[in-house]
């Protein structure tokens, strides 16, 4: 008997079937077990199970009795001992019947309508906007609270983003602090240009030198520097490497400066170095980015640029050795640090800064904001036009209205007296625009009869869905024009979208909603079992999954390889980790998996299975409930409150965490949820908490420690047995495709549509569904189909 | 008050500080109100998932947050042992919860610690908490109404927040969960002149005045639904507009100057013990500098499936997450001690804090003796909402009387308590929430 049957659940969207399942099901149970206490003769507890209505959704009062009944059962609190318990059939119609009217009944009341809310940008909406918008990729969210999740984890859902003062406050400050650097004033600044060929070398205990092994830092100091601009760092450095197909060590470089007993900086560009001749690397960013210096402090002056070697092999650094010498009767220390020949090495040659950067003053993306530079007082109201019209068109994302430009310019014009110059004026009306409802949310008001989007909204709609950014110049003719809602070029730009590098943020945004890649990040890998894991193989590890996706959709293949794949996209840090041949860099690469002795997919890979683990051993019932939720879009119910004791006091610690949870399993209360959540998991118990396939289970408590076999062997709840990954997705793949295409429409169709979906949609569902197998299981004709559908085209209310 | 200023003199300040603060002196110093009164101030700290609460002659028992005994003879568990030397500045409250929340998911009431509100499905909306209940006292004088801090950030989801702070209205207010950024906002110097900051300031007032004009012919063009998320929308920005008049009050007042080289502004939940005492040593220096009055700091949220913070016991060699420490501490005789060495850890942080502010000496006693903080938790094992893990310390020159553990029976809701600690604050209310009166027995 599976836990709450999805197909009880499709039931419930129709009232009068509850209603014949409750009377044919539910009732005679209550009848027979309960109403002698709970009845009309006695009401126990003033609970009456005899005439309370069956109607959740209508009755609050007793839709909050039948939550206590459903606790009560699923505590084993009732029936009370003494009493004659509930059959296991008996107490599987009563708790799935119940578990389903209540979700049912919860969703219904959480529901908008099927209507999309008023959306505001979230995190990575916003940066992307302002950066298309103004034209510099700065760090706009890095002081915005995070985002708000929906219940069914996404960060762009309409409902559950909010809005606060703080968040207020903080646009306005990121809208200012962008502006400043987007429109420059004054006259050109003077570029700024040093040379390093050797690194600067220093007293204190560090390594510094030229040549970068497991050790050893290459410093270029630049006393002079600008606050603010573009700049250049220009490295020649060529790779030492000890075989042919060593791993090449990767060049970290940051910037940032000294002071007393810290080193603030910031990264600027992480970067294989391939090959044995030199070669020249460029990186640019901006300076106000990185931690500057204050001018005042004169200790330790100098922007500082650091370059590290940060290829890992797992083994620690060398300690120096110390060195005494004797000179003009005086001791004097110095450090050695002895190389391993066998480590990759960098060889620094030269490096050159150079800021600000520009070919023109002002520079271009200055000159794109205000393309009129006023003579005199008098033309600089229609240059402030002339900047505001297609600023606000872009930044509003529609045609602009005269009130938008009369209301930017009468701002423009009240604080233009008190301002230092036109410049200044403009930066704070642009951040005016910035803070405005119209830019930082979407409206998406419906139009017509049919509740149809207009094309301004439309081309909005695709554009955060495929780029998480507003519309490019390409999509905003297209809507002028009055073209996108025509269905042919609605497709096309689909797909011309998906070709784009910007599609990167959906399938970033999406996978790790869909799979929740977030997850590797709340687990702390214990070293007492995994000494030699590093924790930036954490970042890694989503990659892997982000980029397997990405493959999938961008190569057109069959969505069933996120089921089961034989290939996979890993760096060297990776494949390392998992003992595989792959590259030699820190880029992605797919690689055969035809040897590894590990099925591909996603349940195979690292991010899902150290997500759902302790970080010691493997979580089954996590795993299963993963399964449930992102694979089968099945989320189990969440577990009754007060969970009781346990019984026993024996020592558990050392058994492995699936025998610890199989108690669980013996209690007749939890049993019958645990049935259908704990198999999926199971069947994943090959491999431990950080995605290595195991041959036995090791558990320890401080010096004691025991040896397990690994158990994946597990009865599925529709009575199907599995035994280890390969099985299961053997199964999968026969008996589960279609709930699994099913699953990956739903989120699909969820995320584009920036809102949960509700009973409503389900038709919708079904028919995407359909569609989505006939068609070879291809995500690009899903999107298409996704992009066209009557949904992604109506507005909200 | 006797005659005596409450202010310091700057040396004994310095002494008492633990950092180094360069000239000019503190807002503290400077009687900018004109009021002879020392500051009184509040601060809650919150932990999830509930205590070790094993029968008594368990073995497990020695790990039980709540003490033995009762009244002034009580002892400490083991993860108490470091409030042994504040004992006399602290109370230990047994028994209290919040009547309208017993019956919420076991996971759900965190939000509703500092506000007594009933959330369940369909009705979400929460109500005041006591503390802002508090900022918004009148006569409130201080650069910043409140400083909100968890250790996730931002609000969270409703029944899963990550703030224990809500507006009058309900709505939750984000918290900061980056040392440096809150550093920034309430002691980092502004390299603009003076006229540019306050030529900034104007301009924002104009702003938000302009953008409330304007925002009426959108209004008109919107759905119900999206009308209420305007509706939040033009609600914040009112309320910055009364942060920005609040700002242009402070405007010649410069912040504070504190040193920052003692703080680790860069931690991160990586590092939860650095982590967790910048917080404090936050909280600490927004007090002394009276920047504000009223803290909260959330220890981690109720999302297991999303918190941060989770993992925080694993970091400190722990053998689980917060959640599973919780559930782990019901089985067997050693399933206790992990549990309540993790208190043990956040209780250790908290006497850091404690003592922080019991150092510092302040008129005729010291920054605790006018400092209320509040600390525990919404469980008592983990999933029961009901007789709350609780302490109160300090604020004995408030009129708090300490030293003893005080019981109650699940009549008394903790909403009474909070109406004393209002009333305490100057911020009186006939009631709180569900509350029935008053709790006085926490009074001397």
């Amino acid at each position: 008997m599976a836990s709450p049957h999805p197909a009880l659940w499709l039931l419930l969207a129709s009232p009068a079937l509850a209603a014949a399942t409750f009377e044919s099901a539910v009732a005679p149970v209550l009848e027979r077990r309960c109403v002698a206490c709970h009845g009309p003769a006695t009401r126990n507890a003033d609970v009456r199970l005899d005439n309370l209505s069956s109607d959740l959704l209508n009755d609050r009062r007793a839709a909050e009795t039948w939550h206590d009944v459903l606790n009560a059962v699923n505590k084993g609190q009732m029936p009370p001992k003494g009493a004659p318990q509930l059959t296991p059939e008996e107490r599987a119609a009563v708790v799935d019947w119940l578990t389903a009217a209540i979700r049912n009944a919860s969703a219904r009341r959480r529901g908008t309508g099927g209507k999309v809310v008023m959306r505001r940008l979230n995190r990575v909406e916003y940066r992307n906007t302002m950066r298309d918008l103004l034209g510099l990729d700065l760090d706009y969210t890095k002081n915005l609270p995070p985002d708000e999740l929906s219940r069914d984890g996404f960060k762009n859902n309409g409902s559950a983003l909010r809005m606060s003062p703080l968040q207020l406050e903080y646009y306005l400050e990121a809208a200012r602090r962008g502006l400043r650097s987007a429109i420059v004033a004054g006259a050109p600044p003077r570029i700024v240009a040093h040379r390093a060929t050797e690194t600067v070398a220093d007293k204190v205990r560090e390594h510094w030198s030229n040549r970068l092994g497991r050790t050893g830092t290459f410093v270029a100091r630049s006393d002079a520097f600008p606050d603010e601009g573009e700049f250049l760092i220009r490295i020649r450095a060529r790779a030492e490497l000890p075989g042919k197909h060593s791993p090449y060590p990767r060049m970290r470089v940051s910037l940032g400066y000294r002071a007393d007993t810290q080193t603030p900086s910031r990264q600027v560009a992480l970067v294989d170095v391939t090959s044995e001749t030199a070669q020249e690397f460029a990186f640019r960013g901006r300076i106000e980015e990185f931690p500057r210096q204050s001018r005042t402090q004169s200790k330790y002056p100098g922007l500082l640029i650091w370059i590290r070697n940060a290829y890992s092999d797992g083994r620690p650094p060398p300690e120096p050795e110390e060195i005494v010498s004797e000179s003009k009767g005086k001791k004097k220390k110095s450090y050695v640090w002895r190389e391993d020949p066998q480590f990759p090495k960098i060889v620094v040659e030269a490096v050159d800064f150079q800021a600000p950067l520009y070919l023109r003053w002002p520079p271009e993306h200055h000159r794109r904001l205000l393309p009129e530079t006023p003579g005199s007082p008098a033309a600089e109201l229609s240059a402030a036009e002339a900047a505001l019209r297609p600023f606000l068109r872009r930044a509003f994302r529609r045609p602009v209205e005269e009130a938008d430009v009369a209301g930017a310019l009468e701002f423009f014009a009240k604080i233009r007296p008190t301002a230092a110059g036109f410049s200044q004026a403009m930066r704070e009306t642009l951040a005016m625009v910035l803070i405005s409802p119209d830019f930082l949310y979407r409206v998406e008001t419906a139009q017509g009869r049919e509740r149809r989007l207009d094309d301004h909204a439309l081309a909005s709609r695709l554009s955060y869905f495929l780029w998480a950014t507003m519309p490019d110049a390409r999509l905003g003719a297209l809507a002028d024009e009055g073209k996108l809602a025509d269905t042919e070029t609605l497709a096309a730009e689909a797909e011309r979208m998906l070709d784009d590098p910007r599609s990167w943020s959906f399938i970033e945004q999406f996978s790790d909603a869909w799979l929740d890649l977030e997850g590797v990040n709340r687990i702390a890998v214990n070293p007492n079992y995994y000494p030699d894991f590093d924790p930036a193989l954490k970042a890694d590890m989503r990659r892997e999954t982000q980029h397997f996706f990405a493959e999938v959709l961008r190569k057109d293949l069959s969505a069933l390889n996120l089921l089961r794949a034989d290939f996979s996209l890993v760096n060297q840090p990776l494949a390392a980790h998992y003992g595989i041949r792959g590259p030699r860099g820190g880029s992605f690469e797919r690689v055969s998996l035809a040897a590894a002795g590990r099925p591909g997919g996603l349940l195979s890979q690292a991010s899902i299975l150290l997500s759902n683990s302790t970080g010691e051993d493997s979580h089954p019932v996590e795993r299963g409930v993963w399964v449930r939720r992102a694979l089968l879009n099945d989320p189990p119910a969440p577990p009754p409150p007060a969970v009781p004791n346990l019984a026993g006091a024996e020592d558990t610690v050392l058994l492995p965490l699936r025998r610890q949870l199989e108690r669980h399993r013996d209690n007749a209360a939890c049993a019958h949820c645990h049935r259908g959540i704990d198999p999926w998991g199971i069947a994943l118990e090959e491999y431990d908490a950080v995605g290595l396939k195991r041959e036995r289970i090791l558990r320890r408590d401080g010096e004691r420690e025991a040896l397990h076999a690994v158990d994946s062997a597990a009865i599925l709840p529709d009575g199907h047995a599995v035994s280890g990954l390969d099985a299961l997705l053997d199964y999968m793949l026969r008996n589960k495709s279609r709930e699994f295409a099913r699953a990956l429409t739903a989120k699909l169709l969820a995320y584009a549509l920036g809102r949960s979906l509700e009973l409503g949609d389900d038709e919708t569902v079904d028919a995407l569904t359909r569609s989505f197998i006939d068609g070879g299981y291809r995500l690009r004709s899903l999107i298409t189909m996704i992009v066209t559908s009557d949904s992604f085209r109506g507005g909200s209310g | 008050m006797t005659g005596k200023s409450w202010r310091l003199s700057r040396r004994a300040f310095l002494r008492g500080s633990g950092v180094s603060l360069a000239l000019p002196f503190l807002e503290c110093m400077r009687a900018e109100s004109g009021s002879q009164t020392p500051p009184k101030r509040f601060a809650a700290v919150y932990f999830p998932y509930g205590v070790v609460a094993r029968e008594s002659g368990a073995a497990a028992a020695e790990w039980n947050w709540t003490p033995t005994g009762a009244g002034r003879d009580f002892r400490f568990g083991k993860s108490h042992r470091v409030f042994e030397p504040l004992r006399n500045d602290l109370t230990v409250l047994g028994g209290l919860s919040h009547p309208k929340c017993r019956k919420m998911g076991g996971h759900d009431t965190a939000d509703t610690w500092l506000t007594a509100a009933e959330m369940k499905e369909g009705h979400l909306k929460n109500t005041v908490s006591v503390d802002q209940a508090m900022a918004m006292r009148p006569g409130s004088r201080t650069r910043y109404s409140s400083l909100v801090l968890s250790t996730d950030g931002g609000v969270g989801e409703p029944t899963r927040a990550s703030t224990l702070s809500f507006n009058r209205d309900g709505a939750p207010v984000p918290s900061e969960n980056k040392p440096r950024l809150v550093f920034d906002r309430f002691f980092g110097a502004n390299p603009d002149s003076l006229a540019a900051r306050r030529r900034q300031l104007r301009n924002s007032g104009s702003m938000l005045d302009l953008i409330l004009d304007h925002s009426h012919s959108l209004r008109g063009r919107l759905g119900k639904l999206d009308q209420a998320k305007l509706d939040e929308y033009l609600d914040s920005v009112r309320r910055i507009e009364q942060r920005v008049e609040r700002s242009e009050r402070w405007l010649e007042i410069p912040k504070p100057n504190v040193d920052a080289s003692g703080l680790s502004l860069e931690a991160d939940d990586s590092t939860p013990a650095e982590l967790i005492r910048t917080m404090y040593d936050l909280i600490y220096l927004a007090f002394q500098t009276d920047s504000t009055r009223v803290a909260t700091y959330q220890l981690g949220n109720m999302n297991g499936a999303t918190s941060i913070a989770g993992k925080f016991p694993q970091l400190l060699g722990l053998a689980d997450n917060m959640h599973s420490l919780a559930h782990g501490a019901r089985r067997g005789d050693a399933g206790a001690e992990p549990l309540g060495r993790w208190h043990l850890f956040l209780n250790e942080q908290l006497a850091y804090f404690l003592n922080r502010l019991k150092s510092t000496p302040e008129g005729d006693g010291s920054l605790l003796d006018r400092t209320i903080v509040f600390y525990g938790t919404s469980n008592s094992q983990t999933h029961v909402n009901e007789n709350y893990a609780l302490m109160l310390a300090g604020g004995r020159g408030l009129g708090i009387e300490h030293g003893r553990f005080l019981k109650f029976d699940d009549s008394m809701p903790l909403s009474n308590l909070f109406v004393t600690l209002l009333d305490k604050m100057d911020a009186p209310a006939q009631s709180f929430a569900d509350s029935t009166g008053e709790l006085t027995a926490v009074s001397a």
